[in-house]
C-alpha cells in the first residue's frame, strides 16, 4: 500500500516535472537541479549491496562535451525527486526523454534503437520470447556505448581527433550563431559518420565479450577476434589503414542500422551464405569479384576439423622450416666449433694437395651457364 | 665466349673470375627486390608488434606500402622469368650448339648435358656434404675440395628458385583477388595466404641466418664479401671453398708449380 502510494506520488511528480520541462526545454541545463552540488565530489561512492565498488561521481567537463549534455540528469534518472535521494534505479535508454526530435517534433526515445536490437543475433531472448541460456552476456546499450569509439570526433584537414575542434565548426558558426546549435549539430553529425571512429575502437568493442575466453566457451563460439587479426583485413586495421573493414563493416548490410547484426544462420544476414559475395562486394570493397570470392573462409582458427586444408598446410611449412633452417644452423654450429681446433682429427689425410686427386679428370664441367 | 681472364693480376696478387657484370646485376636487382619486399611485408605480418607500424609507416604507410610490395613483388618475378630465359640461352649456346656440331644430340646425351651444368646438384655435391660432416667431427683433417659451385652455394642458388614459384603465384592472386574470383573459388586464397606469408618467413629467415652467414657473418668473411661487387674471388677464398676449382684453373694457365696448399679452418689468413 505504501508503494503504490509511493508511485503516485512519483508519478505526479514525474509528470508536473514533464509539464515544467517543456515549458522550459530550451534554456534547460544538465544541473538545473544542483545534481553537481554533492556529484562533483570525485570521492563519492560507497559499496552497494552486492559488494560491488559504485563510483558516483560526475566529470562535468566529460558530461558537457557528450551527446547527453542537453539532457537534465532528471531526464534519465526519471526516479529521482527530491535531495537527497534513495539509490536510483538503472536508467533505460528506451525511455522518452524531453528532447525533441527536431524532424517530427517528438519526444526523444532510444527505443527504435533496442527494438533493432532485439531482432539481431544479440537478443537475449529467444524466439519463444524466453530468457537464452546466460543471458547477461548478451550486450545492453551501455556495453557497447561506453567507450571511446562513441565520444565525438572531429576530422579536420584529414586528421581526426577526440573532441569537437573549433575549426571545424567555424565555417557553421558563422551563420548559425545562437546558443550552441552548431555544436550541437555538428557533434551530433560526426559521432555518427561511420568513418570517423577508428576501426580498432569498433574492434574493440566486440573484443569486450568476443575475446573474452569464458563468454566464448558458455556460448560455443570461435575465437573470432584473434582469426580476423590474422587476416589481412585486421593486420591493415593493426597499421592504421581506414580503408580495410572492421566488424560491422561485414556484419552489418549495406545501408543498415548497425545494430541489427544477425546470425549467419538468418536469410538476411550479411554473412549468411547467400548474402556473402555481395557483402564482399559491399562499399566498393571488392566490386569485381564474382560470387565464387564468398568461399573465402575469414575467420580461420586452424582447427583440425573446420579447416584442415589450413591446419595440414601450416604444418607443412613448419615443417620444412624447421628441416631447413636446423639443418643448416646445425651445420653454421659445428663448423664454428671446428674451427677450434683446425688442425686435429682422429684421422690424419696426408694426401698432397692436388697431385693424384682426381680433379684433373673431372674436368668436364663447362664455364657457361 | 667470355670475356673475362679466368685469373687477373692487381697489386701483385692474383684474383679468380667469378661473375659477370651480367650476373652482377641480376644478383643486385634480386637482393634490392627481395629486401624492399621484406621491409613492406614484415610488418603486415607481424602488425601487432610494437615495430611494425613505424617500419610500415616508414616503407610508404598503409596507402603507398602495398603499392611499394607490388613494384617490388612485380620486378622480382620479371627477373625470375629474365633469369630463365638467361639460363636456357647461356645452355643452348654451351651446349646444345655443342652436342649439334657433334650431331650426338639424343635425349640422353641432352640429359647428361643439363646435369652437367655447374648449378645443377651432382654425385660430388652428395660426397661434399658427407665429407664436411666427417670433417666437423674430427674424422679428417682435410675440408672438402668443392668444385665451382659448392653444395651449399647452390642450395643458395636454389631457394629463390623454389621460393619464387611458391610466392610469386600466391602474391598474384591476392593482388588480383577480384579479378582471379571469376576463375578459382575464394578459398585458393585462403591457401595463397599461408603460402605467401609462411613461405615468405623462411626465405627471410633462411636469408638472414644461412645465406648472410656464408656472405657476411662468417669470421673469414666478416663484413662482408666483395665478390658480389667486384666479381672476382681472392686467391685465399679460392683455395679455401673451390679448391677443386682453384687447382684446375692453376694447372690450366699454367700456373701447376705456383698451387698453394688446401686451408684448414680457423687458420688466420689475408682475405
Amino acid at each position: 500500500m505504501q508503494i503504490a502510494i509511493y508511485n503516485k506520488t512519483v508519478t505526479f511528480l514525474l509528470i508536473s516535472l514533464f509539464a515544467l520541462t517543456a515549458l522550459m526545454a530550451e534554456t534547460a541545463i544538465a544541473n538545473e537541479l544542483n545534481c553537481l552540488m554533492c556529484h562533483k565530489h570525485r570521492g563519492l561512492s560507497r559499496i552497494d549491496e552486492n559488494g560491488e565498488f559504485r563510483l558516483f561521481y560526475i566529470n562535468s567537463e566529460l558530461f558537457n562535451s557528450g551527446p547527453h549534455r542537453r539532457n537534465r540528469c532528471q531526464d534519465c534518472h526519471s526516479d529521482i525527486d527530491r535531495i537527497p535521494h534513495k539509490p536510483a534505479k538503472k536508467v533505460s535508454c528506451t525511455q522518452q526523454c524531453h528532447i525533441a526530435e527536431p524532424s517530427g517534433n517528438k519526444k526523444f526515445s532510444h527505443k527504435n534503437v533496442a527494438e533493432t536490437l532485439a531482432s539481431s543475433v544479440h537478443n537475449k531472448y529467444d524466439k519463444d520470447g524466453k530468457l537464452k541460456p546466460h543471458s547477461d552476456d548478451y550486450p545492453v546499450c551501455k556495453d557497447c556505448h561506453d567507450q571511446p569509439l562513441y565520444r565525438p570526433v572531429s576530422v579536420f584537414k584529414g586528421v581526426a581527433k577526440h573532441g569537437v575542434s573549433e575549426r571545424s565548426i567555424s565555417r557553421c558558426k558563422s551563420c548559425h550563431t545562437s546558443g550552441n546549435f552548431a555544436e550541437d549539430f555538428y557533434e551530433h553529425v560526426t559521432t555518427r559518420l561511420h568513418k570517423t571512429r577508428f576501426s580498432k575502437e569498433i574492434i574493440s568493442v566486440c573484443a569486450k565479450c568476443h575475446a573474452d575466453p569464458a563468454l566464448r566457451k558458455r556460448h560455443k563460439l570461435d575465437d573470432v577476434v584473434t582469426s580476423y587479426k590474422e587476416t589481412f583485413h585486421g593486420k591493415m586495421v593493426e597499421l592504421g589503414s581506414e580503408k580495410t573493414p572492421d566488424c560491422i563493416d561485414c556484419h552489418v548490410v549495406e545501408g543498415e542500422n548497425n545494430h541489427l547484426i544477425e546470425a549467419k544462420t538468418v536469410p538476411s544476414s550479411s554473412v549468411h551464405k547467400n548474402n556473402v559475395a555481395n557483402t564482399c562486394r559491399a562499399s566498393d570493397c571488392h566490386k569485381n569479384a564474382s560470387d565464387q570470392l564468398a568461399s573465402f573462409q575469414t575467420h580461420v582458427t586452424y582447427d583440425r576439423e573446420k579447416y584442415p586444408m589450413q591446419f595440414y598446410m601450416l604444418i607443412g611449412f613448419k615443417a620444412l622450416m624447421a628441416i631447413v633452417l636446423y639443418f643448416f644452423l646445425t651445420l653454421i654450429f659445428f663448423e664454428l666449433l671446428r674451427r677450434l681446433f683446425p688442425r686435429f682429427a682422429f684421422f690424419k689425410d696426408n694426401k698432397p694437395h692436388h697431385k693424384n686427386t682426381n680433379t684433373r679428370s673431372q674436368s668436364s664441367t663447362d664455364n657457361g651457364g | 665466349m667470355s670475356k673475362y681472364d679466368p685469373i687477373v693480376y692487381k697489386d701483385g696478387k692474383r684474383y679468380f673470375y667469378r661473375f659477370s657484370a651480367h650476373q652482377r646485376i641480376q644478383h643486385v636487382v634480386l637482393f634490392s627486390s627481395v629486401l624492399i619486399l621484406a621491409l613492406t611485408g614484415f610488418p603486415l605480418r607481424h602488425a601487432d608488434q610494437a615495430w611494425a607500424k613505424p617500419l610500415y609507416n616508414f616503407m610508404g604507410g598503409t596507402e603507398y606500402a602495398p603499392m611499394v610490395h607490388r613494384a617490388a613483388g612485380t620486378v622480382l618475378l620479371a627477373l625470375f622469368v629474365y633469369h630463365t630465359i638467361y639460363w636456357m640461352v647461356k645452355f643452348y649456346q654451351n651446349h646444345i650448339v655443342k652436342l649439334q656440331q657433334q650431331n650426338q644430340l639424343t635425349v640422353g646425351n641432352f640429359i647428361r648435358e643439363f646435369f652437367s651444368q655447374e648449378m645443377i646438384p651432382n654425385k660430388k655435391d652428395l660426397v661434399d656434404i658427407i665429407h664436411l660432416w666427417k670433417y666437423l667431427f674430427y674424422f679428417t683433417n682435410r675440408p672438402p675440395r668443392h668444385e665451382k659451385m659448392s653444395w651449399r652455394e647452390k642450395f643458395d642458388y636454389f631457394a629463390p628458385y623454389w621460393g619464387i614459384p611458391i610466392l610469386g603465384p600466391a602474391g598474384v592472386a591476392l593482388w588480383w583477388r577480384d579479378e582471379l574470383s571469376h576463375v578459382m573459388p575464394g578459398f585458393v586464397l585462403n591457401a595463397a595466404y599461408i603460402m605467401h606469408t609462411d613461405e615468405a618467413l623462411l626465405a627471410v629467415l633462411f636469408l638472414f641466418f644461412v645465406h648472410w652467414y656464408n656472405v657476411h657473418y662468417a669470421p673469414e668473411k666478416f663484413p662482408a664479401a666483395k665478390v658480389w661487387l667486384t666479381g672476382y674471388l681472392t686467391e685465399n677464398e679460392m683455395i679455401h671453398e673451390h679448391y677443386a676449382d682453384y687447382v684446375k684453373v692453376m694447372i690450366a694457365a699454367g700456373l701447376e708449380d705456383e698451387i698453394k696448399p688446401q686451408h684448414f679452418a680457423g687458420e688466420r689468413y689475408e682475405w
